[in-house]
């Protein structure tokens, strides 16, 4: 019998494995070290040669963004590093020779500015977040985690594996700074609250505060007003405690699928 | 604000419920499961659209799938909301209007088609490659769970669309190219809680691992990864299985390797196997049977008979009892077919010697991608003809006796086409129950797309062609009375359902979601 039976076989294909782990483990050895360590070497690093042009939290500026930019997202940590270390022919991306574990620390720490907020770590209260959300926080009347909650706003049950500790946060105190698309405010009717979840000057389709879809149709939409502000209350940064913002946000940066 | 979140969450709960009984109510103004019925007949009874106005059909609407790049959906419809997947997502859109509501892109480390969704109560069901069966509210796209059934690191992955019966997920997965064990499982529609599981290849010392010859049955293959039928009346599922593995070299698996190659009939509320039927013993020419299972009662010889019909990649359309798995009768449905030459009084088929494939390659029709293959199916019930896309090709396959390495991508040999001997697709309208092939309809193009066919009240048959485009034909003659070129190779069977009152087809390219209607100022 083939490879699967034979311990002949098996031996080589273990062998194999082998082969392939000790190379693996080589290249993890030299490769980006996620500690917290790491990340601090790479941030003193960044402020130095990188904040000119990304600015000083990797916001962009000449440069792209390191936050929320694609490019991060999309490439591997040899393509981090070597961008890094040999620039970027034809951007504007110098190369910084730096030594190789150097370059690393800055991989870790441009890593760690666009990491999801479930990968990141936390101050709060997780169990006292996740109280204040089902409870005096009064968040689940209008938005919903695993199927428990209202419908006017996000669903967040994927929000810690989706967005940054800083954006959750934002998303908590300052509602209007970034309106999640599709959860567009307005008012069906002269008096009913409602989400706009796309709309042309054609065809709308809205959620109202029942929970009924509103699939409307050119002169329909005209039962339509758009609000300037998101339903979302704007008062959580006086309502609610220091501690209680970080209960909220450690909560809510634990809410991934998998 | 407390009285608001009551009054949604009561709201919510008194939405349309989706339940068997709306799913057995058949393909009409909803689309509700990937097939139209649990009967697989894809037959709609909306007539809107019919021969004498079809000239008149426009585009209505497209879709664009950010990003994707081979679309094998068959959306569902209910209620005036369309539900399309991509790999690893679903969307919801605006029937009407093709505009979306709602996304929902699940996190998953693997990427592989996906064929579409299933509807159950308040919720929409898809599968995440990774075999992780994802629950959303059908009415927001908020995630209520995802579990996993299966482990991609083992090799596993999916593609189909899950079927729901009696509360129960139906999944499948694929991966049987690379050896995976296949399985249907039933998950809870509730919890996600498996609670049952049919292996398609038998442990050791079961009945039917005899048949392997000593392989080991962990790396036998027959994957699941098409969607059954279901009877109702008869309490049984229907799951066809794919080939085994590795799938061109079969001297390491001396036997007819069951389950591979068959459809297996399991016991809709404990998943044990009522009978089976194998339509290729002991494949090695990858000749999966994932082809649809149509159910459909007719006269046989004078006395009514519950059906199943069956037009196999082998190229051979068959004729079972599907309340006792008995053969009826088999009929080839291609010319070129060279592997048989018939199917005895037993169902088996009547093999040509010498044409297992070898290392210097033997040409063997119908191709690898088989005489037809997942591209669904279609029958109008009352004209009684099945319409099935099929592919006239021969290929030359190579077998390798090298030791197989399951998830190495080792198969065991391949195939290649023959440079001289183009494919040809053609649609074919075959009596359901004579298997006499009584028009066809010759497509043009690469012989490269996997597009399937919805059949309508209005004597009308969509099918996707080798061209792009979507076409209409009279259901009685194949005359083609309307056609509108997509400029996209299709990979997906075509839908028919109702919003705002008016009758929509619906067909995905590889990258967009078309939507025709009728003509009006």
């Amino acid at each position: 019998m083939g490879s699967i039976l034979t311990s002949g076989s098996r031996h080589k294909v273990q062998t194999a494995r082998l082969w392939i782990l000790t190379v693996l483990t080589v290249v993890v050895c030299f490769a980006a070290d996620y500690t917290p360590e790491a990340v601090e070497a790479g941030k003193a690093q960044f402020v130095d040669a990188c904040s000119p042009c990304h600015g000083t939290n990797g916001e962009g500026g000449r440069g792209p963004s390191l936050v929320d930019g694609r490019e991060v997202r999309r490439a591997d940590d040899d393509q981090l590093f070597n961008s890094i270390q040999q620039g970027v022919p034809g951007a504007d991306m110098p190369p910084f020779p730096f030594p190789n574990e150097q370059v690393w620390h800055l991989v870790a720490f441009v890593r760690s500015l666009s990491a999801p907020a479930v990968e990141s770590k936390v101050e709060g209260d997780v169990v006292a977040g996740e109280a204040l959300f089902f409870g005096a926080g009064g968040c689940v009347e209008c938005h919903r985690i695993r199927g428990r909650g209202g419908l006017l706003g996000p669903d967040l049950s994927v929000i810690g594996s989706s967005r940054r500790i800083d954006q959750i946060r934002e998303g908590l105190l300052d509602p209007n700074a970034r309106i999640t698309a599709g959860f567009e405010a307005a008012t069906l009717d002269g008096n009913i609250r409602a989400v706009v979840k796309n709309h042309t000057n054609f065809s709308a389709q809205v959620f109202d505060s029942s929970g009924r879809l509103h699939l409307l149709r050119g002169k329909e939409l005209d039962r339509l007003r758009f609000e300037t502000k998101s339903w979302m209350p704007r008062d959580a940064a006086t309502r609610l405690a220091d501690d209680q913002v970080r209960d909220l946000v450690a909560f809510l940066s634990r809410q991934a699928a998998r | 604000m407390r009285l608001l979140a009551c009054a949604l969450l009561l709201s919510a709960a008194a939405i349309g419920q989706i339940d068997e009984a709306a799913i057995l109510e058949g393909a009409g103004d909803n689309w509700l499961t990937y097939s139209g019925d649990y009967a697989s007949l894809r037959h709609s009874s909306l007539d809107q659209i019919n021969r004498d106005n079809v000239g008149s059909l426009v585009a209505k609407w497209v879709y664009h799938v950010p990003g994707a790049r081979r679309l094998e959906t068959t959306p569902l419809v209910y209620d005036g909301v369309m539900y399309l997947t991509n790999t690893n997502e679903l969307h919801a859109l605006d029937a009407g209007t093709g505009r979306r509501i709602w996304s929902y892109l699940a996190e998953a480390p693997r990427r592989a088609q996906n064929r579409g969704a299933a509807l159950w109560g308040d919720a929409v069901f898809f599968l995440a490659a990774d075999c992780h069966l994802v629950k959303l509210d059908r009415l927001t796209g908020a995630l209520i769970w995802e579990r996993e059934f299966a482990s991609f690191e083992e090799g596993y992955y999916t593609s189909l669309a899950p079927l729901i019966v009696k509360g129960k997920v139906l999944v499948g997965t694929a991966g049987g190219g690379t050896g995976q064990r296949g399985f249907v499982a039933a998950l809870s529609t509730d919890t996600g809680e498996e609670l049952w599981r049919f292996w398609t290849v038998p442990a050791e010392g079961e009945p039917g691992s005899e048949t392997w010859g000593g392989f080991p049955s962990k790396w036998g293959g027959a994957p699941t990864w098409t969607t059954g039928s279901y009877d109702p009346e008869l309490n049984l599922i229907y799951w066809p299985t794919g080939n085994p593995w590795p799938d061109f070299y079969g001297g390491r698996r001396r036997g007819d390797n069951l389950y591979s190659n068959s459809v297996i009939a399991l016991d809709a509320d404990t998943g044990e196997m009522q009978w089976y039927f194998q339509f290729t013993p002991h494949d090695t020419h990858d000749w999966d049977a994932n082809e649809q299972l149509v159910l459909i009662d007719r006269e046989y010889k004078g006395a009514m008979r519950k059906l199943m019909l069956h037009a196999d990649r082998n190229g051979f359309y068959y004729l079972l009892d599907r309340e006792t798995g008995e053969y009826l009768q088999a009929t080839r449905f291609v010319e070129r077919l060279n592997w048989a030459t018939g199917i005895d009084e037993n169902g088996r088929p009547i093999e040509v010697p010498g044409l297992e494939p070898t290392p210097a390659g033997v040409r063997v029709c119908p191709s690898v991608r088989g005489a037809t293959n997942w591209m669904s199916p279609s029958i109008n019930p009352e004209i009684g003809l099945l319409y099935v896309v099929t592919l006239e090709m021969c290929e030359t396959y190579t077998g390798s006796a090298k030791e197989p390495v399951p998830s190495s991508g080792f198969r065991g040999g391949g195939s290649r086409q023959i440079p001289s001997e183009p494919g040809q697709f053609y649609l074919r309208a075959v009596d359901s129950v004579t298997g006499e092939i009584r028009w066809e309809y010759k497509m043009t193009g690469p012989a490269t797309m996997w597009a399937g066919t919805v059949s309508t009240a209005g004597d009308l048959v969509f099918t996707g062609d080798d061209d792009g485009a979507l076409v209409a034909l009279d259901a009685r003659t194949g005359e083609a009375l309307w056609h509108f070129s997509m400029g996209n190779t299709l990979y997906a069977s075509p839908m028919t359902f109702t919003a705002d009152g008016e009758q929509y087809v619906t067909i995905a390219t590889a990258t967009d979601v078309f939507t025709f209607g009728l003509f009006s100022d």
